[in-house]
């Protein structure tokens, strides 16, 4: 079952399944390495709940919700 | 004597300072990039006869030229055509990192790896194949501990090595890639100032991307009509 980045929990993972939007905003997620296939940890958030913080390819990336809404992940 | 460019890049934190400052002994020009607010640093080295000026290129994550960072980055390698690219990879964090380099392997960089933070990724227990890295990409790959100045002898030598040696490592995508890549750049080709200064495998790649910058170019020379025929 698909899920979007933004809904999951911290400690819990998914694979990318997709990446919706285009043009330079996709890019950049591309860019900062969350292509498909890729596994991806949330490890927290925010207080208020924006931005999270993920765990991606051996690094931690921050990003805004509303850029993680866009990230589809499958379960592991 | 001899005189050859010599670029530093890297992510932002894998040392490129420390290699920078391990290389020139610290004596370096500062100044800004034509026109931007962004720090250019040279200096030189002397080895082996061989004298080095070396350019401290923005630390940056991607060449999409989506910051001006990276868009100097990017002008720089692409129209200064340095001798040597040295590639500062953080052994640590080496997937993320590695991203860059495939990126300066497109631009049809003459690079050498400089594996720095060895000592980093061993306390992590990692492992690195350096020889099996090399051979994989196709370019020499020094392991460096900056902070202690391990690795700058032998990085000097590839340098001077590299420089002597040009360009020989490529990428290849898939076949189908690959033939859209040859018609795109047989249209470039025709244009002999736009491929005399930017290589026209490079320009075909970032086309496919759909490159605003490279986009923006190709509109100015007027090839858009062709290349919509292939590109659609």
């Amino acid at each position: 079952m698909e899920r979007r980045l933004s809904e999951l929990n911290p400690g819990e993972s998914g694979i990318i399944s997709r990446i919706e939007g285009r043009g330079e905003e996709r890019r950049k997620l591309l860019d900062m390495g969350l292509v498909r296939g890729t596994r991806i940890t949330v490890v927290r958030r925010a207080p208020l709940g924006d931005p999270i913080e993920l765990l991606v390819k051996g690094y931690n990336l921050s990003l805004r919700l509303d850029e993680a809404e866009g990230v589809y992940v499958k379960p592991v | 004597m001899k005189e050859i460019e010599v670029a530093l890049i890297g992510n932002p934190n894998v040392g490129k300072s420390l290699i920078f400052n391990n290389l020139t002994g610290g004596r370096a020009h500062v100044g800004n990039w034509p026109g931007k607010t962004v720090e250019k640093k040279e200096g030189r080295c002397i080895h082996k006869g061989v004298t080095m000026r070396i350019i401290d290129l923005p630390g940056v994550y991607s060449l999409t030229a989506a910051s001006i960072d990276e868009l100097i980055a990017r002008n720089y390698i692409v129209e200064e055509r340095p001798d040597v690219v040295v590639d500062i990879v953080d052994a640590s964090n080496l997937e993320r990192n590695l991203y860059l380099t495939l990126q300066l392997l497109e631009l049809e960089a003459n690079l050498v790896i400089a594996l720095n933070k060895s000592d980093i990724a061993e306390g992590l227990g990692y492992e690195i194949d350096v020889k099996g890295l090399s051979e994989l990409l196709g370019v020499p790959v020094v392991p460096t501990i900056a902070t202690v100045k391990v690795g700058m002898e032998e990085l000097k030598d590839a340098i001077v090595e590299a420089s002597k040696r040009g360009v020989k490592a490529r990428v290849r995508y898939r076949e189908d890639i690959e033939e859209l890549i040859e018609r795109i750049g047989n249209i470039l080709k025709r244009d002999e100032n736009l491929t005399k200064k930017y290589p026209a495998r490079w320009l075909a790649i970032k086309i496919i991307e759909g490159d605003k910058e490279v986009m923006r170019l190709i509109e100015e020379r007027g090839l858009m009509g062709e290349l919509r025929e292939v590109i659609g």
